[in-house]
């Protein structure tokens, strides 16, 4: 198939046309009947109390539908569920997803770690291994289909699958807090080869510009948040760095990652993504300029 | 206006109807608590075994349901003596849990101490909440029915040993899902 | 102090009697003018939702404001607006249908008002006391907890649901011993009004619901006050613990904004058809059949928890069947019609206006129930479509028939028909602008509760619609209060019984004396009115 999305789509519309005719048939009647039978004068008609068969019939009928329904529900649970292969035969891809407030973090096996953009192959399932740093977060990428809760002290996985490379965007679905609106994700898929040299570069450690803006994030607090592997030891509460000059949004989707957009952000996060868990930390433009140049390096 | 005395066709013993469906109702707040007791049950089970007092508090728990029987004696036959037994043996009862509640905060134990604190706490001081409750309406009784008996209908004697029998059936499954619950596996 | 004294003298209803009253009729009113009160409120909130939504990146409102607002809206309007305004209607209407003097507890029914009324008073407190509370109106935890929570809100809402509870609880207790005993001679329960039968069973599932809810708020407050650590998964605790108990009160508390709704169809649809209830045994039947069943689908909710396959098939089917008894009410609703002699009043237009958009609401549901799909749209607009599709055009489309039917019965005045048409139509219309693209929005990825959203994403016109729509309804809301207020000085006096009604409370004065009737009346049908008016013809046993 196509996505993970398609079996729910099939089944959407056979629902949905169902309950079209439902909603059909109830309002025709409603209509045909007021208009039939309206009339003002006073007066009396047959005074009709019930009709057993039909009580049976219109409990009978729905239960009938509803059945199908649940049939075909179960089907399509089997083919996006637990397991799920997509009619694909490659083994499935595992990549872990810890949702924080307010940003999603991907850790690949090989050591690569990235944040609010991840990576995938096309035509191989994918299966999210899914936990949270704080409160219930929710993965969902629309284009692929099914969500999944994340929830603190569990342990969900999500199976996804596209045989078509291209971008898709997602966001966490479930309320959690402040920045909950910006708290958005890419999903990139692309060709196989494409993919594992991305993943290569990304398991790398950084190789940004050394100079004046690694001295200013060295010397500067960042570090106590971020880590940029090979270049800035520190500990991550924020996302990890090392490569995020080769994201496209920066801070889950608030700014395109740009010069303009890295020199916003560090000047004032609280200006573009209000209640953000990154303080404003005052530096000189020149500190700034050099601070965006390093960063916007570590490609 | 006394509109109660305006509601003719009721039966004369809405009261108890009023009273048997707020116990039905309250019996289902006990179920939610005992619930989250049950999921954690587990965790806290090592604790449960190290620190309860099984033994003595069964023999208080025998008090309170000892005093099932006198507040239906009570009820029965309008004595205010076997009201104040009732009454002695749930203060009693209460101070059992007193005993047992200082012991354990003396040995370290708090609601927010570990998990088996917070369910521990939460379930048995919401019943020892009950049992006061009860002990005042017992306490109010006493006195209504001494000021002027005739005021004090039925209904009211009757519901309020209902709503003490309730308490008393509350702590058979709390007392047997908590400290039983130790002993068995 | 009576009903009467409302329309000739406000002022002195508000000072005199209303602070002593145990009258059930005023206690009625006094219930519905707080649910008016809120819905202008949670109403007003729900507009600075929109226009802060309207289109992309706006600023009207910041993160903070907005997630407050979203939460009060939606607590305000199910526990304030929608539980109030019902049990108004019940505590009025009942007692007259059943030919009873009053309810079992006056007293104790007075202060179930209050106890709701100072819920509510708690709840919006918080607005000036350190903030009110942001996580939505079932505040999943740990985002409740004292570690993510930090301000005071969480606290009020937990004070202030316990109080207003306790206030239903009590309410309900009144009411199912009022049906159960206090009805006059004759009226079995094979003859009772089927709205007086719907809030028998609206009763019982409050006994059932709301303590579940209150067990959770203790233990979330011994969480927030005492260290405790049920719903803390840092502390060991368990986050979804939450979510059953809150959702095994919050599924069948959405049949409990439902059923009187049902019941007040029920009445007026018979009435304006000239004919009897068509299957009154089932539509009964099919009332008691949603009760027992919506205590087994409340995991509808968490199909996207994790819970296991087999468990979220099980709570699906669940939730399928209850289609089954709500439709078997729709159709015997549609039957009423057939062959009637049909009269558009305005409780009549508003009925019909009733069982098409709930149907809406109803099927949109029952997608939801279906696993696969509600994996795809939980969490989306279309949650929130639906959900106003059942309570908006569902419940508050009921309250409006029931308000022109009933209010005569109150008033003795007639509203106006021209305005009520007005009110409709812009009620119509701005629903379906408002809510009904927002199945759409939901369709096309966009989450609920997000402050604002990115462009680029095609959102806004959407959006904008729907934010246009939700103006029309308030504009709606104020042409109804203006109908109110021009019949209430000087409306069309309405006599004892101005729709050829059934059923006793049309039987007696409008509105009624203290204690409702001369004499206890005595019944030998369904339809006692129509019985005395058709010697010749009375109902069948
Ligand atoms: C008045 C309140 C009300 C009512 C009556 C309903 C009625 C129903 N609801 Fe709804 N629901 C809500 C209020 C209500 N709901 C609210 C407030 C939420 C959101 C909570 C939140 O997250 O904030 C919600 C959310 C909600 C969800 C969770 C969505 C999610 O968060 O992922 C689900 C899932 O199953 C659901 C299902 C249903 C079903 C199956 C019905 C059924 O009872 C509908 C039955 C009626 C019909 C089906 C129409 C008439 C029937 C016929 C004409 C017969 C023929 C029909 C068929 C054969 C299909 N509802
Ligand atoms: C009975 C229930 C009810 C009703 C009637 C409404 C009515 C409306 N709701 Fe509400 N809504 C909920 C229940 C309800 N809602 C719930 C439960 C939620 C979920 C909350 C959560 O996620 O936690 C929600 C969430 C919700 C959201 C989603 C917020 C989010 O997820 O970010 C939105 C967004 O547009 C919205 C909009 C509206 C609008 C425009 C109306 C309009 O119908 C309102 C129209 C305005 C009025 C009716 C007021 C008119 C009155 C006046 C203008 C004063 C005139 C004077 C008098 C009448 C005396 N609602
Ligand atoms: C107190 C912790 C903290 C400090 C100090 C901090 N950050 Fe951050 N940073 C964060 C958090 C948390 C985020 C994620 C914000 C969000 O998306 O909600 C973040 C996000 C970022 C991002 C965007 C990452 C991405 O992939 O979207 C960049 C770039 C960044 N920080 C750079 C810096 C620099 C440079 C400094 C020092 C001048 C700094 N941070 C100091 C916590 C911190
Ligand atoms: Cu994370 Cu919403
Ligand atoms: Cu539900």
């Amino acid at each position: 198939m196509a996505t993970s999305l398609e079996p729910i789509v099939v089944l959407s519309l056979i629902v949905g046309a169902l309950a079209a005719l439902v909603f059909a048939g109830v309002l025709a009647a409603l209509i045909v009947f007021t208009i039939r039978f309206r009339d003002p004068r006073p007066g009396s008609v047959p005074q009709i109390h019930g009709h057993r068969g039909l009580e049976v019939a219109w409990t009978a009928a729905p239960l009938a539908l509803l059945a199908t329904i649940f049939a075909l529900s179960l089907v399509t649970l089997g083919q996006i569920g637990q397991g799920a292969t997509f009619g694909s035969l490659e083994p499935p891809v595992h990549v872990t997803v810890v949702g924080h407030q307010w940003w999603f973090e991907f850790r690949y096996p090989g050591g690569a770690v990235t944040a609010n953009e991840a990576h995938i192959p096309a035509g191989v399932p994918i299966e999210l291994d899914l936990g949270s740093a704080d409160v219930i977060h929710d993965l969902w990428i629309p284009e692929l289909g099914a969500k999944s809760d994340i929830v603190p002290g569990q342990r969900n996985v999500l199976r996804l699958f596209t045989a078509r490379p291209g971008t898709f965007s997602g966001a966490c679905a479930e309320f959690c807090g402040l920045e909950h609106a910006w708290m958005r994700v890419l999903i990139v898929a692309e060709p196989r080869a494409d993919f594992e040299r991305w993943l290569r570069s990304q398991a790398a450690p950084a190789s940004g510009q050394a100079g004046r803006g690694l001295e200013v994030v060295r010397s500067a607090v960042c570090s106590s948040c971020h880590v940029v592997r090979g270049q800035l030891a520190g500990t991550s509460i924020g996302p990890d760095l090392t490569h995020v000059g080769s994201r496209a949004t920066l801070a889950g989707g608030v700014l395109a990652n740009t010069d303009e957009g890295m020199r916003a952000w560090i000047a004032d996060p609280q200006r573009y993504k209000p209640g953000a868990l990154m303080p404003r930390v005052p530096l000189s433009a020149a500190d700034l300029d050099a601070v965006v140049a390093y960063l916007r390096s570590l490609r | 206006m006394s509109a109660d005395a305006a509601v003719v066709p009721f039966a004369r013993d809405r009261t108890l109807v009023g009273v048997a469906l707020f116990i039905a109702s309250e019996s289902l707040f006990f179920i939610g608590v005992i619930a989250a007791y049950v999921v954690f049950r587990e965790q806290g089970l090592a604790t449960a075994r190290a620190q309860l007092d099984v033994g003595r508090t069964a023999l208080f728990s025998v008090l309170l349901f000892a005093s099932s029987g006198t507040v239906g004696l009570a009820a029965a036959r309008r004595s205010r003596a076997w009201l104040a037994l009732t009454a002695l043996l749930g203060a009693a009862f209460l101070a059992g849990q007193g005993l047992e509640y200082a012991r354990l905060l003396g040995a370290g134990l708090r609601p927010g101490s570990e998990l088996f604190g917070t369910t521990f706490f939460t379930l048995t001081g919401l019943h020892a909440i009950h049992v006061l409750v009860g002990l005042v309406l017992l306490g109010t009784l006493f006195v209504a029915s001494s000021a002027r008996p005739r005021r004090v209908g039925h209904a009211a004697w009757e519901g309020i040993a209902m709503y003490w029998h309730f308490v008393d059936a509350v702590w058979i499954v709390v007392f047997s899902v908590v400290y039983l619950g130790t002993v068995a596996g | 102090m009576t009903a009467a004294a409302l329309v000739r003298r406000p002022g002195a209803f508000a000072t005199a009697g209303v602070l002593r009253t145990v009258d059930h009729k005023d206690i009625g009113i006094l219930y519905v003018l707080l649910g008016v009160a809120f819905l202008a409120i949670g109403g007003v909130e729900a507009l600075l939702l929109r226009i802060q939504l309207a289109s992309s990146g706006l600023r009207v409102l910041d993160p903070s404001t907005y997630d407050q607002l979203f939460t009060m809206h939606g607590i305000t309007m199910i526990f304030l607006v929608a539980v109030p305004l019902l049990v108004g209607f019940a505590n009025y209407v009942v007692p007259l249908q059943i030919g009873a003097p009053d309810v079992a507890f006056p007293r104790l029914n007075a202060l179930s008002f209050w106890l709701t009324l100072f819920g509510g008073v708690l709840l919006y407190l918080s607005f000036v006391a350190g903030g009110a509370p942001d996580a939505g109106w079932f505040a999943y935890a740990p985002l409740t907890e004292p570690s993510h929570a930090v301000g005071s809100g969480m606290d009020w809402y937990v004070f202030g649901l316990a109080v207003s509870g306790a206030g239903t609880i009590t309410g309900a207790i009144n009411l199912a011993v009022t049906i159960l005993l206090g009805r006059c001679p004759g009226m079995v329960m094979g003859r009772v009004p089927m709205f007086t039968w719907m809030v028998l069973i609206t009763s019982f599932l409050i006994l059932a619901a709301y303590p579940v809810l209150t067990s959770a708020l203790v233990m979330l407050l011994v969480d927030r006050q005492l260290g405790g650590r049920f719903f803390d998964p840092a502390g060991g605790g368990n986050a979804v613990l939450w979510q059953h108990l809150f959702w095994s009160f919050g599924h069948p508390e959405v049949y409990i904004v439902v059923l009187p709704a049902f019941g007040m169809i029920s009445e007026i649809v018979p009435v304006f058809s000239g004919k009897p209830l068509f299957g009154y045994r089932f539509v009964a039947g099919s009332g008691i059949a949603i009760g027992f069943l919506s205590f087994s689908v409340w995991a509808h909710h968490m199909f996207a928890v994790g819970l296991g396959d087999s468990e979220n098939a099980f709570f699906s089917a669940a939730s399928m069947l209850i289609a089954i008894p709500t439709g078997v009410k729709v159709f015997n609703w549609v039957a009423t019609l057939w062959r009637g002699r049909i009269r558009l009043a305005m409780p009549m237009v508003f009925a019909l206006g009733f069982i098409a958009t709930f149907v809406i609401g109803g099927l949109t549901g029952v997608s939801l129930a279906v696993v696969p799909i509600d994996l795809y749209a939980t969490d989306s607009y279309y949650v929130v479509g639906h959900l106003h599709y059942v309570l908006f055009g569902g419940t508050l489309m009921a309250v409006f028939a029931g308000l022109y039917y009933w209010f005569p019965k109150v008033t003795g005045r007639l509203l106006g028909h021209r305005l009520g048409l007005t009110h409709f139509w812009l009620t119509l219309a701005g629903l379906t602008l408002a809510f009904l693209p927002m199945h759409w929005l939901g369709l096309q990825g966009m989450p609920r509760r997000v402050w604002t959203y990115p462009p680029g994403l095609g959102w806004e016109w959407s959006n904008l619609v729907s934010t246009v729509g939700a103006f029309l309804i308030a504009a709606g809301a104020i042409v109804l209060a203006l109908n109110v207020w021009r019949s209430v000085r000087g409306g069309e006096p309405a006599g004892d019984d101005p729709w050829d009604a059934y059923t006793l409370e049309w039987s007696t004065s409008s509105p009624p004396p203290a204690y409702n009737f001369e004499s206890i009346p005595r019944v030998r049908g369904k339809r006692p009115l129509w019985d005395r008016a058709h010697p010749d013809r009375m109902d069948p046993e």
